[in-house]
């Protein structure tokens, strides 16, 4: 059953020319010179429910992701007990329509596990998320032990295994919903960034030990969202990844198949280099996706 | 055994115990605090040595008024503690006697707590019965921990004296059963004695009032003393700790601990002194490393459910201003300033950015600003260091720190 929606799923997107894997980057590369190797899609506008809908529909539409009786799973950041406009945590009513679709699409189970930094109650009332997701069939909870699982990172240089929620692990599509915010340690937090909200407190604090660029580039060579939509409403310019600080408003949101090419138009953002964030760079090197900008296809549209 | 009256005794110290327990409604949690602070010793006791007086001493009025009227009414109608003690004592037949040659302690401890409170030390106040009672409940509600059950020793040694010579706590040990009897005493102060055995008595007795009252101020004030020159540990206390005393004022309730929605607050096991022990003590991550919480910005929970005032209640802004510790950085551990790793995860949840940083050899590296620290242990509750580099030490007096803390908007009414 996996396998075949695995394979319908690749169909779709491959024939909407959304993606960087490699059939379709092969396809693109011959038939032109030089050619995209990555598109990503960014929407500008105010109200983030049609922004995400006209986004979608230039990577094939929601059938593209979900399909009816898939368990889909989405990983926003919500750290932190902040308000929604201080910028540190994806915006509540982004979460709410990426939530609303997957029901509209059928949905047989919807998961966002978050490993929360401050507690949860706070947190997901704080957010707005909590408030959001009333009276849908989401599940925002933060994993506890028996809610993870161990998994092998066969291609990490440095992260071998880590602690995943289940919900992650085990679904037919997962979406990466990160905010784009500036970060004390790693510069930017991105999407491939965001997984750290995932992992156990435990896997975390060893890939602050054991050089965090790679660990977080290795846990890319394992997790892979269907989809990554970035929260570019309004971003975290200091003071990140917690806040509160000055913020910038772009009023954008970035979705991509490819979590390299969404990190590294993010990072223009902030008026940073995305090779200059050293995660971008170790995960177009190990051939993750593409941080070239010059090979991302960029298409902007108004929503 | 099961008469109307055993039932009604029987269903209060349910009620009791369920109150001590905590599991109650959340709205109703800070109800905890009413059992212990019905006894006067321990609510207008500590008033009176913390000069923390509030809507809560009230609750010390029913059992100062009731004996002038009823005698030891609570005693044998409405204590948990009594109740239990006295059923116990029922099991021992033989011994029904024993404690005819037991001088009431209970009258002696009772004024010697009365006059170390006025002294400003309240010395024994861990020995009201209501106070055992809701430390020995309070205690079970964690994940059973020796650190917890210690707090049963009281409650325990009440139950197995009763087995041995029964009713002898009520009777004879029971400092708040003793209150209550000097209190009903002064019914009868008006009426001379009739004869030369009761007027010596009375003598007797007022002479062992007078003793224990000053015995017990001077105790109370050498303490006092000797508490100011002592070089007491850092023991990092919950936000609003009296700073003078604390020691003799803690009633070892469990309250605290139990209030904390983080399990921060522990039991201190003699790690400062003698006279410290089992008072509430937060532990961080490098005391408990199962510990990945911190002192939540605008939780107060541990601030309302004092009986004694040793920890005084905080408003939310209030509890953002007090700092109970300060955190130090023990460079040679910290990964960013020793090996050079992109880290600063205190930096990342401090909430008070407090953790400020310093280039060193291209690497972000952290320094603690002592003027916005309030020792929350946010820092040190994830800090990748092994051994961790980031630690809390306690502060006592905890200062106020002016510097208002960060997003206050977002950090209000959780």
């Amino acid at each position: 059953m996996r396998s075949m929606r695995r394979r319908s799923f690749l169909k779709n997107t491959v024939s909407a020319a959304a993606v960087s894997s490699l059939p379709a980057s092969l396809a693109l590369a011959q038939s032109s010179g030089v050619s995209p190797s990555a598109k990503v899609v960014v929407v500008h506008g105010k109200d983030l429910a049609k922004m995400l809908d006209a986004g979608i529909a230039k990577l094939g539409g929601w059938g593209a992701f979900i399909k009816p009786a898939m368990r889909v799973t989405i990983k926003p950041n919500i750290a932190w007990s902040s308000a929604p406009e201080q910028g540190a945590n994806t915006h509540p009513s982004l979460v709410k329509a990426c939530v609303l679709a997957a029901e509209a699409h059928g949905a047989a189970k919807i998961s966002i596990p978050e490993n929360t930094c401050h507690p949860e109650k706070q947190t997901f009332k704080l957010s707005g998320v909590e408030e959001a997701l009333k009276g849908t069939k989401a599940k925002l909870y933060r994993p506890a032990k028996d809610d993870y699982q161990k998994v092998e990172i066969a291609k990490g240089k440095t992260v071998k295994t880590a602690n995943v929620p289940k919900d992650i692990v085990a679904c037919d599509c997962l979406i990466n919903m990160p905010v784009a915010k500036c970060h004390s340690a790693t510069g930017l937090t991105l999407s491939m960034k965001n997984w750290m909200g995932s992992v156990s407190n435990e896997d975390r604090r060893g890939w602050h030990r054991d050089g965090l660029h790679q660990c977080i580039a290795d846990f890319s060579t394992f997790i892979k969202p269907k989809l990554i939509v970035i929260d570019a409403s309004r971003i975290l310019l200091t003071k990140g990844p917690q806040g509160p600080g000055e913020l910038g408003h772009p009023d954008e949101i970035i979705l991509s198949t490819d979590p390299v090419a969404a990190d590294a138009y993010a990072a223009t953002l902030f008026k940073k280099e995305p090779f200059d964030i050293g995660y971008i760079k170790l995960a177009h090197e190990m051939g993750i996706g593409c941080g070239d900008l010059k090979l991302i296809h960029i298409e902007r549209i108004e929503a | 055994m099961f008469t109307r009256r055993n039932a009604i005794r029987l269903l209060l110290f349910a009620a009791f115990a369920l109150l001590a327990l905590g599991y109650v409604p959340e709205s109703c949690r800070r109800w905890s605090v009413a059992l212990p602070a019905l006894s006067p010793l321990l609510s207008l006791g500590g008033a009176c040595a913390s000069g923390a007086f509030s809507l809560l001493t009230l609750a010390a009025l029913p059992l100062l008024v009731l004996p002038l009227f009823l005698g030891r009414f609570f005693c044998w109608n409405l204590c948990p503690m009594g109740f239990l003690a006295q059923t116990v004592s029922r099991l021992n037949k033989r011994n029904a006697g024993l404690i005819r040659k037991v001088p009431s302690v209970g009258h002696v401890l009772a004024v010697v707590i009365v006059a170390s409170a006025l002294a400003g030390y309240p010395l024994l106040i861990w020995a009201d019965p209501l106070c055992i009672f809701n430390g020995f409940f309070a205690a079970w509600r964690h994940p059973f921990a020796a650190a917890s059950a210690v707090t049963a020793i009281g409650f325990i040694g009440i139950l197995l004296a009763s087995l041995v010579a029964p009713n002898i706590w009520c009777q004879r040990l029971c400092p708040l059963g003793g209150l209550e009897d000097v209190i009903s005493q002064a019914r009868t102060l008006r009426k001379p004695p009739k004869d030369a055995a009761a007027l010596a008595e009375n003598v007797r007795l007022r002479r062992r009032t007078f003793l224990s009252f000053f015995g017990g101020y001077f105790t109370a004030y050498a303490y006092g003393l000797f508490d100011k020159k002592a070089q007491r540990a850092h023991l990092i206390r919950p936000p609003g700790a009296h700073s003078r005393g604390f020691n003799a004022l803690c009633a070892r309730c469990g309250n605290c601990i139990k209030a904390c929605p983080y399990n921060l607050i522990v039991p201190d096991l003699g790690s400062s002194d003698i006279d410290g022990l089992f008072t509430p003590t937060l532990k961080f991550r490098s005391q408990n490393p199962e510990q990945e919480q911190f002192c939540f910005q605008t939780c107060t929970a541990c601030t309302h459910v004092c009986p004694t005032g040793a920890i005084r209640a905080l408003k939310t802004e209030e509890k953002l201003q007090t700092a109970i510790g300060v955190a130090h950085i023990d460079k040679k551990k910290c990964i960013a300033w020793e090996k050079g790793e992109y880290c600063v995860v205190c930096q990342e949840f401090c909430p008070y950015q407090a953790v400020l940083e310093e280039d060193h050899k291209n690497v972000k590296c952290p320094t603690v600003d002592e003027r916005k620290c309030r020792g929350c242990g946010a820092c040190e509750s994830q800090c990748p260091a092994q051994p961790i580099a980031i630690v809390v030490e306690g502060l006592n007096p905890q200062p106020h720190i002016a510097t208002p803390a960060p997003s206050l908007k977002s950090q209000l009414n959780p």
